[in-house]
């Protein structure tokens, strides 16, 4: 049983309210990602849970103990960070033994507890050599090597990834998500990358200015954003907004006036919307169609800024009568920018955002 | 195109600024080795030769009795002074080095309440010259009962040096914070982080620091002197100067003692001369 409990978690860097009450069940076993805006807190509170940050107010628990004043060490926790902070002028041996011979565990199972993680990793020729003398990658796995070999309750990452080439972050990925089965511990992830958000979590957990705005599976969070916020952070590219005024309500259904001219029906809708209060209509780029005039449909008109071909897809940067959209459409639809189009909304999977920016639907 | 390359290679401007360039800098190298090489050849000369006229340039004959003179005296135990010194001076290295280094990662690794203010506090010990304070440090020695050995002199460099505390917390602020945190999590006491992985990161200016508080306290004239009452414990420095003012007529001998006394700063300097450049040059005093 190693859940993480925090509850009501508050941390002030002199007067600036830096995490502003965090209330928290991970489960055991569970990988949760962290995610939100540079700034927006993330490292801070993991190193709160960590132990390298005091809590100014609540507590933090693991494994059904109370750690909120213990010591970092005492906390069954292991971290890995961005820039790896490798002993530099240890070698990769003793980098991953240092804690285990603080711990006072005797020299044969250091050996053997090292050289299992060694295995685990794929580094042991890398053993005998100093950090200075590995590649990236090489270090990164060192680094995890050592939190593993303590056997942690939790490992704790700060944006390991970030220091890495593309390839290298996708390959470090899997290689993640397969220590997460074979270990079968908690842990908790800290990135901005929103594909390694969506494809290592069990669960996300959205971050902004030091609140929580959404915690949820990642198909719960791409699908169902329950505020205006997360609906603009999670998803790449982003989710198309579009204000709209409510027109009339039959029970879950929404028939609504968009700013930018067409009438559309959101169906779905769990919350109230009284006729004439404004909305915002969210869908993201893959719901938009381009047709070059299709007639007696309600259409928005765009004219192409941009076209990104990315091989399998192309992504459409347009500019609406209501700001930009960008629709996801095949590679063989060549669009020049300059062009004028009309764009149709597929409502299946709307989302609706009522005037505070908090989702009705 | 090769011609053109040649040509470039020697271009004239260049040739010149060079032979400029270096034709000063030879000139003031030399300015500064004279009295360097005055005292070495000194005291390979009699008292007489030494003032002669011409100027000897070179001492005819060398006079290599003046070495086993030097050390047969008895009116100038220069070995027991040597020793002396060499004490001294790693005494205060190492007391300097260790306090300092300890206050210096409080000041750039820890956090903690009122850190800046008394950081500034420390600076400002810069501002107050040495000798306002000495009289009262004097009698409160004498106080003690411990003038005539070196406490007074060896102790206070266990209590920090502002200048060197500056110096060390530059060097300190630049190891990654998250080196010590990870220390932390792998259950190091705060001591063991400073002397495990803090201090192997800023090995370079511990050298140097180290060689500073040599060179000065090898050449520190005024604390000895004041503090020391006998022949046999001074160091060389004060120890020349005695016995130069005893026989103000023995040039050679005296020459011969400031050479042996001498040497060994220039050898320390030549075998730590890259540490000085690696140091200054990378992070320093930025
Ligand atoms: N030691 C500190 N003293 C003062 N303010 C701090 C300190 N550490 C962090 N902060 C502030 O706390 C806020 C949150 O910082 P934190 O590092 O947790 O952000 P983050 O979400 O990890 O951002 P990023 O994605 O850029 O890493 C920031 O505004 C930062 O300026
Ligand atoms: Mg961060």
């Amino acid at each position: 049983m190693s859940s993480v409990i925090l509850t009501g978690v508050r941390k002030q860097f002199g007067s600036i309210e830096v995490i502003k009450g965090i209330d928290l069940t991970i489960e055991d076993k569970e990988l949760v990602v962290f995610v939100g805006p540079s700034g927006c807190g993330k490292s801070t509170l993991l190193r709160m849970i960590a132990g390298l940050e005091d809590v100014d107010y609540g507590s933090i628990e693991i494994a059904g103990q109370d750690v909120t004043e213990r010591a970092p060490a005492a906390r069954g926790v292991a971290m890995v960070f961005q820039n790896y902070a490798l002993y530099p002028h240890m070698s990769a041996y003793d980098n991953l033994a240092y804690g285990l011979r603080r711990a006072k565990v005797a020299s044969t199972e250091v050996d053997r507890r090292v050289r299992d993680a060694a295995r685990l990793l794929q580094i042991t020729d890398l053993l005998d050599r100093l950090p200075k003398a590995m590649s990236g990658g090489q270090r990164q796995r060192v680094a995890i090597g050592r939190a593993i070999v303590r056997k942690p309750e939790v490992f704790l990452f700060d944006e390991p990834l970030s220091n890495l080439d593309a390839s290298l972050r996708v390959e470090m990925r899997s290689q993640i998500a397969r220590l997460h089965r074979e270990l079968q511990t908690t842990m908790i992830f800290v990135t901005h990358d929103q594909v390694e958000a969506m494809t290592l979590a069990d669960r996300i957990i959205v971050l902004k200015g030091g609140r929580i705005e959404q915690v949820g599976t990642p198909r719960d969070i791409y699908h169902h954003p329950a505020n205006l916020f997360v609906a603009g952070f999670i998803g790449s590219p982003t989710m198309n907004l579009f204000p709209a005024k409510v027109i009339s309500q039959d029970g879950r259904q929404v028939a609504l006036h968009l700013d930018s001219g067409p009438r559309v029906v959101v169906s779905g809708v769990a919350g109230s919307a009284a006729a004439g209060t404004n909305v915002t209509l969210g869908l993201r780029p893959e719901k938009l169609q381009v047709a070059r005039a299709v007639d007696g449909v309600d259409k928005i008109q765009g004219e192409v800024t941009l076209a990104e071909h990315l091989g399998g897809e192309t992504i459409l940067h347009l500019s609406g009568p209501h700001g930009p959209m960008i629709v996801k459409c095949d590679e063989d639809f060549d669009q020049m920018p300059g062009l004028k189009v009309d764009v149709t909304l597929d409502m299946t999977g709307a989302n609706l955002f009522d005037a505070e920016g908090q989702a009705i639907c | 195109m090769t011609t053109d390359l040649i040509r470039r290679r020697t271009a004239p401007r260049h040739l010149v600024s060079s032979i400029i360039y270096h034709c000063v800098m030879l000139l003031f190298a030399a300015i500064f080795l004279l009295p360097f090489y005055w005292m070495v050849i000194s005291a390979f000369k009699s008292n007489i030769e030494i003032f002669s006229q011409p100027i000897a340039w070179f001492p005819d004959p060398i006079r290599w009795e003046n070495v086993s003179a030097l050390f047969a005296r008895t009116d100038f135990p220069f070995l027991r002074q040597f020793a002396n010194s060499v004490f001294y001076a790693g005494a205060v290295a190492f007391g300097t080095c260790f306090s300092c280094a300890l206050a210096a990662y409080s000041f750039a690794c820890l956090r903690w309440r009122g850190r800046n203010l008394v950081f500034a506090f420390t600076i400002c010990a810069l501002l107050i010259p040495p000798i306002v304070t000495f009289l009262p440090t004097y009698i409160g020695w004498s106080r003690l009962g411990l003038n005539g050995t070196y406490w007074p002199l060896i102790l206070p460099s266990f209590f920090g040096d502002a200048f060197y505390i500056f110096m060390l917390r530059q060097f300190f602020l630049s190891v990654p914070r998250e080196l010590m945190d990870a220390a932390r999590l792998d259950g190091a006491s705060e001591f063991r982080i400073w002397w495990q992985i803090v201090l192997p990161q800023v090995r370079v200016a511990l050298v140097i620091v180290a060689l500073f508080a040599i060179v000065y306290t090898w050449n520190e004239f005024f604390g000895p002197l004041i503090y020391l009452k006998t022949r046999e414990d001074f160091p060389l420095s004060v120890g020349l100067f005695t016995f130069r003012s005893q026989r103000a007529v023995e040039w050679s001998i005296s020459m011969m003692g400031a050479t042996f006394t001498a040497v060994p700063m220039v050898v320390l300097f030549l075998f730590t001369q890259r540490f000085f450049q690696q140091g200054l040059a990378t992070k320093g005093l930025k």
